[in-house]
């Protein structure tokens, strides 16, 4: 289903050139099922099925983004084990990889996709813009949004990397001046997948991809359309500070005796409990730590509209939160002030930052360009 | 700053069983019946430990349970991997690293022999071709 032609070199001769033996990518791919919670043999499976295939064609398509995704899945810590995938997959697209630019690279990708016309995946990071005809976000004199739905006509399936283009993310934030949108919004008839996270852990993005091109079928998602291998628990459920959170211990400020001793960061903010993710268990930088076991609370990144539930600091409500991802915008606001009248100065703050934001953009309405104000 | 390590959550000891740990009985009879059924049908499978909620406590139970057997092999690719037999024949236990030495996947395989460590058919046909080349090469070179 997604198999390209690139001179008919299979992925195992790809990897035999670049010097990476076939036993480096047994291991790999073992690593990569390990991680996905699949079973050993299936790791195996993937392997071999591989080695003999010819190289998946793969378009990466960037819009209003900020090129952290793309950064986190090349700056990995081991670096050969994860960017295995790029010798793996044919790259025949990415505006910030390829050599090529210009004239040269547009025809690039517009051969690729008709060479591999029902058969490529479409990788896409960033919003699209739909504001002004889409004019915020254009490249090579087309916008995103068409250039979007041209490459989804041949793609067997989409991989959103990131936050931007699997929910909107900071471009779609109150009061969203370009008419962001995420992919699901644009294009209707395609197998999605979305690898939220702002940005998304490597090995999550890597073993999404791994999975698709080695099983050509898309894997277990959730109802946000993420795989469920991977966003299929909150950071609470695995928080390894959990014991002080169920004891009632926890730091009410950054540089107190509980912060010190690692207590529960719910009451600085952590959103750990409505956000799902694999960074309590996957970890950052290889294995490295997350932002909890450094000691600041989860932003919740990989969860819809993560931007606008309020202060980062403030502590989440039962009230104002009900399903994650279903919050008024009011409900927050109140939330927010109730948070603020209660203590914190951060807490203060933000609220009436967020007050007079909601007051200008009600002033001058979405969709306007906001002129620097913010 | 406080590391993980430093947190006092103090890890209670399984009560022993019979000798053996909490989770460990039940690894040992899935790895009897693995076996068995290699033995019966040759079908090999393996085991991800990673996957298995194990203490600390019941991985060094596993390990001694299992003892070390008369096969050590190191593997050099993209990272070290130790693959040794242990003291019941057909049960492997992998340990892959990465170039940084973490760890990044282990394993107990229930197999003759891990296929991680066969020679693949491909690759030696095209290594005998290899090394013909190679002798002609230097016959070429000491001739007059």
């Amino acid at each position: 289903m997604l198999h390209g032609h690139h001179g008919e070199l299979t992925v195992g001769e790809m990897l035999r050139r670049h010097g990476i033996s076939r036993r480096s990518f047994i291991k790999f791919c073992t690593a990569a099922a390990s991680a996905m919670a699949l079973p050993p043999s299936v790791g195996l499976a993937m392997a071999e099925q591989l080695r003999q295939a010819p190289r998946p064609s793969v378009v990466y398509l960037s819009f209003q983004e900020c090129t952290g995704c793309l950064e986190s899945l090349t700056r990995s810590f081991a670096p050969t084990i994860e960017n295995l995938i790029f010798n793996i997959i044919s790259l025949d697209y990415d505006d910030t990889l390829m050599a090529a630019a210009g004239e040269a690279a547009e025809s690039a990708r517009t051969k690729a996709m008709q060479d591999n016309f029902g058969k490529y995946v479409l990788i896409v990071d960033g919003s699209v813009p739909t504001g002004a005809g889409g004019a915020y976000c254009t490249a090579g004199g087309r916008s995103a949004v068409d250039t979007l739905r041209e490459a989804a006509k041949g793609a067997a399936a989409i991989v959103c990397v990131g936050t931007c283009s699997s929910f909107g993310g900071i471009p779609f934030a109150d009061p969203n001046p370009t008419g962001a949108w995420p992919v699901t919004a644009i294009v209707g008839d395609k197998p999605i997948i979305n690898v939220s996270g702002c940005p998304p852990i490597p090995e999550v993005i890597t073993g999404t991809l791994l999975q698709l091109v080695a099983t050509g079928k898309v894997p277990d998602l959730d109802e946000h359309r993420r795989p469920k291998v991977f966003f299929g628990n909150t950071i609470h459920d695995r928080c390894y500070r959990r014991p002080f959170y169920d004891q009632g211990k926890f730091a009410k400020s950054f540089d107190d005796e509980g912060a010190r001793n690692g207590w529960c960061l719910y009451e600085l903010g952590c959103k750990g409990p409505t956000t799902y993710n694999a960074c309590a268990t996957l970890k950052w930088n290889g294995g490295t730590s997350f932002p909890i076991e450094s000691g600041h609370g989860c932003l919740g990144c990989s969860e819809p509209g993560f931007w606008d539930k309020g202060s980062f600091y403030a502590a989440q409500s039962a009230a104002a939160w009900g399903k994650a991802g279903e919050v008024s915008p009011r409900q927050v606001l109140e939330v927010t002030a109730t948070a603020a009248a209660a203590g914190a100065v951060i807490g203060a703050a933000s609220a009436g930052v967020s007050r007079l934001r909601q007051h200008r953009s009600e002033q001058h309405g979405i969709g306007r360009e906001s002129k620097g104000d913010e | 700053m406080i590391r993980l390590a430093d947190i006092p959550v103090r890890i209670e000891p399984t009560p022993l069983v019979g000798g053996l740990g909490g989770g460990v009985p039940a690894i040992l009879s899935e790895l009897a019946s693995l076996l068995e059924r290699l033995a019966k049908a040759e079908e090999p499978a393996a085991i991800d430990l990673r996957s298995l909620p194990m203490s600390a406590q019941d991985r060094v139970e596993l390990r001694r349970a299992l003892g070390e057997g008369e096969v050590q092999a190191t593997l050099t690719a993209e990272g070290i991997s130790n693959i040794r037999e242990t003291r019941v024949p057909g049960v492997w236990w992998v340990e892959h690293h990465d170039r940084n030495g973490e760890l990044i996947a282990e394993l107990i395989e229930v197999t003759r022999m891990p296929l991680i460590l066969m020679s693949a058919t491909d690759e030696i046909a095209s290594g005998a071709s290899a090394l013909r080349e190679q002798l002609a090469a230097a016959a070429a070179a000491r001739a007059p």
